[in-house]
């Protein structure tokens, strides 16, 4: 459990006030809502640079109480703005030591900390590079190590990776992912990706206009119709963590933790051994009430039991436990119909059906 | 000396150009107005302001007096005379130099642990620099080549209180024209290695940019 967070702001966005209140010990928070909501103008809130009143404490520390801030310079946060801001007058290495003075002061050997951070971020042969030469990925790569380098008590990555195409986007969460291994700083993480959110967040706060409009588990929120509106819930993804057993050019096998279950996906160029998590979408997997056996092309049926329906815009989302492997489960979107004809319900044992190329793996 | 007078009026000016550049506040158009006003003024109107509010009669020139500072017909009111001349310009050029440093960029640098001040040094001065090299040198050709209200403040006293412009006027007048040959060569010198830096520096930024 990291330190707890409370946040309790009125947030001044041009022509109105966005009360934002909501309480988290999560280590990774995510942030999601429809875009101009105020997600960003709340990140630089909590990091003082922008004007709000309220109240804001982290663990025993009061940020703002009513019109009185804490100077941003006193809140020890790293902040990584979508554009990165990297300094151009400073090259990859002295952007990386930018907040060095603050880690020295708060304990941290800054040398052994960048050499931490350069190796957990790849960025090791940019160090001498100007930034001027960097692609978007390795932009934003060093602004994460920047962060990281100035010894913060708290991230706030604001939509990291909405600049990047899908394949670095990829790459980012899995620097991400290793960085919430790595380190033990909470995070507040902005994304409207959800297969992002999924992955990264222990706890999901959905901001709408006039404020918090639910706070919950990821996997939970996004697959709740109430919650997301404007989202089909036909996109929902689950993702399930696996290792990879086998990988060749054909295909690739992942074995889901806590179990034996395997999935058969397409050849990722995740190497055996490695640690993925495979994102499957509802709409993709088909339920049977009975094994079909050696008559099915889909390279994926897995033995399940429907713990739970709900209802969506368009359907049925139904919530499967797998029997081969504990942990998250599998959601398959199905019309009214199906649900009524196979008289599904909690408790009934089904088989979910899918083709490996309705897989994505996203490393870990 | 129009190199003390631009390195007297650098740092007030860059103050107030930082100012103008980055606040809002009451008064802000009245100051930026005030400030431009020896740009448009006739320099010898400028020249006899400056004389009257220091003149022995009035109560700055009373403190100067008491003090034992004279700077009417010396060297100090020649470069007082340039400041005054050169300010507009330098004021005009590095705020357009601050105005061109993104403020998230500095806001950045805060979140990393650095106070305001620390921000200024470490971001926006050094990314406002090319602007602030262009504007001390728009000030120090403007300085070099001041001419009526030195003349009218300072007077035209060879060595002491003559600048570039009123040496070329003095030789010419009494038809030394080797010696006004020699200052205009010199004037084109400084003209245009002034000019030539001031432009490579603002392509240079662009080119960034």
């Amino acid at each position: 459990m990291a330190d707890p967070l409370h946040i309790d702001l009125r947030l001044a966005l041009g022509d109105h006030i966005l009360p934002v209140s909501f309480d988290t010990s999560a280590k990774v928070t995510g942030i999601y809502g429809p875009s101009g909501v105020g997600k960003s103008s709340l990140l630089r809130a909590i990091a003082g640079l922008q004007p709000a009143s309220g109240s804001l404490r982290f663990g025993d520390q009061v940020w703002q109480d009513g019109q009185t801030a804490l100077a941003p310079e006193h809140r020890h946060i790293g902040w990584v703005p979508q554009d990165a801001l990297l300094f151009p007058h400073l090259d990859v290495r002295a952007n990386l030591l930018a907040g060095r003075a603050r880690a020295t002061a708060r304990g941290h050997d800054v040398q052994a900390l960048l050499s931490r951070v350069t190796d957990l971020l790849e960025i090791g042969p940019l160090l001498n590079r100007s930034t001027a030469d960097l692609s978007g990925g390795e932009r934003q790569r060093v602004a994460l190590g920047r962060a990281l380098c100035s010894g913060p008590q708290l991230l706030l990555l604001d939509e990291a990776t909405a600049a990047l195409d899908s394949a670095l986007k990829r790459r980012i969460l899995q620097f991400l992912l290793r960085i919430r291994a790595e380190f033990d700083i909470p995070m507040i993480w902005v994304s409207h990706n959800p297969r992002e959110l999924q992955a990264l967040c222990d706890d999901l706060v959905v901001l709408g206009a006039k404020g918090v409009q639910a706070q919950g588990h990821p996997r939970i929120l996004l697959a709740d119709p109430n919650v997301l509106p404007d989202r089909s819930a036909t996109d929902f993804e689950s993702l399930l963590p696996g290792v990879v057993v086998h990988s060749d050019h054909q295909r690739c096998r992942l074995r889901l933790s806590k179990g034996d279950a395997e999935i058969t996906v397409l050849p990722s160029g995740i190497p055996v051994h490695a640690e993925a998590l495979v994102a499957i979408r509802a709409r993709d997997v088909i339920l049977a009430t009975q094994d079909p056996g050696g008559v099915l092309s889909a390279r994926n049926s897995l033995r399940a039991v429907v713990a739970q329906i709900t209802p969506t815009a368009t359907g049925n989302l139904v919530h499967l436990d797998l029997i081969d492997a504990q942990g998250p489960h599998l959601a398959a979107h199905l019309s009214v119909q199906a649900v009524e004809e196979l008289d599904l319900g909690p408790g009934v044992s089904v088989r979910a059906i899918f083709k490996a190329s309705a897989c994505a793996l996203v490393p870990r | 000396m129009a190199g003390l007078a631009t390195f007297l009026v650098m740092i007030p000016s860059a103050i107030l150009a930082y100012v103008l550049a980055r606040h809002r506040f009451p008064g802000r158009r009245i100051l930026s107005t005030m400030l431009s006003l020896p740009l448009v003024l006739p320099p010898t109107a400028v020249g006899y302001l400056l004389l009257q509010l220091l003149s022995i009669d009035s109560p700055v020139g009373q403190l100067l007096n008491a003090l034992h500072v004279r700077i009417l017909l010396t060297w100090r009111g020649a470069v007082l005379a340039a400041m005054v001349i050169a300010m507009p310009l330098v004021v005009r050029t590095a705020s357009v130099a601050f105005q061109g440093v993104d403020p998230r960029l500095e806001a950045m640098d805060r979140t990393l642990g650095h106070t305001r001040f620390q921000t200024l040094r470490r971001v926006t001065i050094p990314l406002a620099s090319r602007g602030l090299i262009s504007a001390a040198i728009l000030g120090f050709t403007r300085a070099v080549g001041e001419f009526g209200a030195t003349v009218t403040l300072a007077g035209n006293i060879p060595g002491q209180t003559q600048t570039l412009a009123s040496a070329i006027f003095s030789a010419q007048s009494a038809g030394q024209d080797t010696e006004a040959w020699v200052l205009l060569g010199f004037s084109l010198l400084v003209g245009i290695v002034a000019v030539y830096t001031s432009e490579r520096l603002s392509d240079t930024e662009r080119a960034h940019g």
